[in-house]
């Protein structure tokens, strides 16, 4: 199914994007009235949608913290959307400045904007690949320009996998990805898991994405659970992502309402 | 003063955690609760100083709301929410209450009256900043559109063009493919120049390509094409060069203005394709032919074109290789009947289109009909009666010869058959066959058992076989002819004196009669005078010798005058025929002279 390099994907602006929405969700501006329109619908389905998606971005910065801390120096975030605020390499260059990260994302115009706000920065790029083709990522010249498989690699692969059918095996994705890195390297990932909602506001939350770049399934806490098949979880495991070593209190409140549940596995 | 030294006031962090609860979750902020309240205690410092300020400035509100923007508290929420916790409690917390008396300077109507512009200039800066930010952003991500817009246009054009390449190049040599080459030819049909345009097209073979890869492999005969690709491309300039596929190359030449044009191009091409080639270590040096054709544009078509150009190629190959053939219309148009001809002859044996005409064999001593000569005729549909010379050779290439000869040789014996039946005086009947039915197997069975099948004296048919099918003559023909002989059948030699005349087969084949080539019996037709004339009487008086001391009759053929029978019956010789003794006719006229 790889698509051959030139058989570009076209740019779509007349659909709503789901790396536009998140951006949205998020507080941003980077957007255009389908995705603005899109996720409002959203936010009427489920009102706390913005606050579930920031919740998400602020366990991404809490996890790259963490793997900055655990002394990771390279990022390679697949999914990365539009990395607008408190993004991947702002973090783990503020904790490490020879730290690199190779951004990832399927959407053209996200990457595009992706290398506007990475441009003279030489330890960051953006790429564009479909995580359904791992090996195109793996072996991709500007990856492996920028990231030493040899060496602890942090696998970001956060709020993704709901984007890829059970049909395109994201276990075997994941599990493809993972026979990549070197020991010491982490995974983190966090999905919508089907928990905590009712069955009216999926179907709502379903028809919404249907008509976006990027049909939404969600998945069981088992199932996302030996997605980290390989790694040994960190502690807390596999949580709801407002759990996951909180920076106060007050932010696990209701947490098994925020629909992504993620964690953070080691490798070896 | 008491307010400068904010920092240190007990209800500073108390104001700046309500501040940070209010506006957590109004947007994302990338920043920890902790670090957020400090940020906000800075700002809530400047907050107290701005209130206090002399003058009272409202850039300090102004730059308070974008430095809110600035840390990600930029939304609509974000605003309400701090202008909300701001009013409600900043002055409370911090114990700066107006109505408290350790209040500073200024009288209480005096600070609300400075909140509510601090908290006016804080709002308009904060708006200002949101505004800035959101156009900012979304020009950014209108470029980013734009940009990825434009790079995925590039990706399709680069590709439909990296496509469009793959389709009209050859892989091997990347010269343009016939796709290509079809296409240019008819634009240059189709383009604009007048009537009078012309152009030229070079049809170019390797000579002995195929061998090129049988000794030295298909990866040398790559490498020589390649080779040969490139030095084509460069020896002919700007000309349209392409590969048609093996060893197939085809030039354009456009706009020419006479056939000359064409030449040189073809002599460049010959030329650069002669220079030597070195292929995996080895000097190679081939040869090309080339088919040219040129003329106008009007009156013809690509495929025309490509067709003559295809012959013409086929041409310079026969006519020796390594070199090129001009199109030839008058070539062509007789080539083509004959293939017409040829292709059109069996459909036409089966049609019964063939017939028979006889010419009478004379007795040159008493005028008597001795036999008669059948010679077949094709009643063409469209061409009328052809005469063999127009179709026994192409019948002998393709090898319909077998079956025609049959048929003649069936037919005679049928008529011959008829003549016993209607007189006793029938003449034999003498039917030449081809050197491939002399040659075949089964003569024998075929001719013995049409005379079984017609009851038909061995002695009234006779085979006239050409020298050329004695040469070489393999010891099954003549064990053949010997027991055709044995049965009674006649053997004739034809055009005895024309070929090798070797004389040794009459000594071992049964032969009963000789005729002699009719450029001997010409020479008879000039006054008895001439040098010339004198040479070839005395030739056939040798030849009528021979012949009579080898007990063998002499018959002469294309007797067209009475001098010439007076001369030859002069010499002795047996009998004649030609002109002078009757044309061939239908059978039903031989009827009439028994």
């Amino acid at each position: 199914m790889r698509r051959p390099d030139w058989a570009s994907a076209t740019i779509e602006i007349d659909r709503p994007s789901t790396a536009r929405m998140y951006d949205y969700f998020l507080g941003g501006s980077h957007n255009f009235a389908v995705d603005r329109e899109a996720a409002q619908a959203m936010i009427a389905a489920v009102p706390e949608t913005p606050l579930i998606a920031q919740a998400n971005r602020a366990f991404l910065r809490r996890t790259v913290r963490f793997l900055a801390e655990a002394g990771v120096r390279q990022f390679l975030d697949i999914g990365s959307g539009i990395p607008t605020v408190g993004n991947v390499h702002e973090i783990a260059q503020a904790a490490a400045p020879e730290s690199t990260v190779v951004y990832v994302d399927v959407d053209p115009l996200a990457v595009g904007h992706s290398r506007e706000i990475l441009d003279g920065n030489e330890r960051a790029v953006a790429v564009q690949a479909d995580i359904r083709d791992p090996d195109r990522i793996i072996d991709h010249p500007e990856v492996r320009k920028l990231i030493d498989f040899g060496q602890p690699v942090a696998l970001m692969i956060v709020a993704v996998l709901h984007f890829v059918r059970d049909e395109d095996r994201p276990a075997e994705i994941v599990a493809r990805l993972r026979s990549a890195l070197a020991p010491g390297s982490y995974l983190v990932l966090s999905q919508a898991c089907g928990e905590g909602r009712t069955s009216t506001e999926w179907a709502e939350a379903y028809a919404i994405y249907q008509r976006t770049d990027h049909p939404l399934h969600n998945r069981g806490r088992a199932e996302i659970t030996r997605l980290f098949d390989g790694f040994t979880l960190v502690e807390p495991g596999v949580v709801w992502v407002p759990e996951w070593r909180p920076d106060s209190p007050h932010a696990v409140e209701e947490a098994e309402r925020s629909i992504y549940i993620g964690g953070v596995g080691r490798l070896g | 003063m008491s307010h400068e030294r904010g920092g240190q006031r007990p209800g500073l962090a108390v104001f700046a955690r309500a501040w940070a609860k209010a506006v957590t979750g109004t947007s994302y902020l990338p920043v920890t609760p902790a670090q957020l309240e400090g940020f906000l205690e800075g700002l809530t410092v400047r907050l107290v100083e701005a209130l206090y300020a002399e003058p009272f400035s409202l850039r300090r509100g102004y730059q308070i709301g974008a430095d809110l923007v600035a840390a990600h508290i930029a939304s609509a929420e974000g605003l309400g929410r701090t202008i909300e916790v701001i009013e409600l409690r900043l002055l409370r917390d911090l114990g700066l209450s107006p109505t408290a008396p350790s209040a500073d300077p200024g009288s209480g109507d005096d600070l609300r009256d400075r909140m509510a512009r601090l908290l006016g200039s804080v709002a308009i800066g904060y708006a200002r900043a949101l505004r800035d930010r959101t156009l900012d952003e979304q020009e950014s991500i209108r470029r980013a559109a734009m940009v990825a817009r434009e790079q995925a246009e590039q990706a399709l054009r680069e590709s439909e063009s990296r496509f469009r390449h793959q389709a009209t190049h050859d892989p091997l040599t990347d010269l343009p493919n016939r796709a290509l080459f079809t296409e240019r030819l008819a634009a240059a049909f189709d383009r604009d120049g007048g009537s009078s345009r012309r152009l030229g097209v070079c049809f170019v073979d390797l000579d002995g390509f195929k061998m090129v890869n049988d000794t030295l492999g298909h990866h040398a005969g790559d490498l020589l094409l390649t080779s040969v690709a490139a030095k084509l491309r460069r020896g002919v300039g700007e000309h349209l060069v392409a590969r048609l596929g093996g060893d197939e190359f085809v030039i354009l030449v456009e706009d020419t203005t006479c056939t000359d044009d064409v030449l040189k191009v073809a002599d460049a091409a010959l030329a650069a394709i002669n220079e030597p080639t070195v292929v995996d270590g080895q000097e190679l040096r081939v040869s090309a032919s080339i088919g040219i054709v040129e003329r106008p544009v009007a009156g013809t078509t690509p495929s025309e074109v490509m067709r003559a150009a295809d012959i013409t190629l086929h041409w310079a190959k026969t006519s020796g290789k390594g070199r090129w053939a001009l199109f030839d219309p008058e070539r062509n148009e007789r080539e083509l009947t004959r293939y017409a001809l040829s292709s059109a002859m069996p459909a036409a044996l089966e049609r019964g289109e063939f017939c028979l005409d006889y010419q009478p064999l004379v007795s040159l001593a008493d005028g008597r009909l001795l036999g008669v000569e059948a010679l077949v005729r094709w009643r063409h549909p469209q061409l009328g009666v052809l005469r063999p010379d127009k179709f026994i050779g192409l019948a002998e290439e393709t090898g319909l010869i077998v079956r025609l000869g049959g048929w003649v040789l069936a037919e005679a014996c049928r008529q011959a058959r008829r003549w016993v039946d209607l007189s006793p005086k029938a003449p034999f009947v003498s039917v030449n066959l081809a050197v491939r039915q002399v040659r075949g197997q089964g003569l024998v069975k075929e001719v013995t058992g049409l005379l079984r099948e017609h009851g038909l004296p061995p002695d009234r048919l006779q085979l006239e076989i050409t020298e050329s099918a004695m040469m070489n003559n393999a010891d099954e023909s003549v064990d053949s002819l010997r027991s055709l002989a044995d049965l009674g059948v006649r053997i004739a030699i034809d055009d005895f004196g024309t070929g090798y005349s070797n004389l040794s087969y009459l000594r071992t084949l049964p032969v009963c009669e000789l005729k002699v080539a009719g450029s001997f019996v010409e020479g008879l037709r000039a006054p008895a005078a001439e040098p010339a004339s004198i040479t070839d009487e005395r030739i056939l008086a040798t030849l009528v010798s021979l012949a009579h001391t080898l007990k063998l009759t002499v018959t002469a053929e294309n007797v067209e005058t009475a001098t010439q029978a007076d001369r030859l019956r002069a010499i002795g010789c047996d009998a004649a025929q030609g002109w002078h003794f009757g044309a061939p006719m239908p059978p039903s006229h031989v009827d009439a002279l028994l």
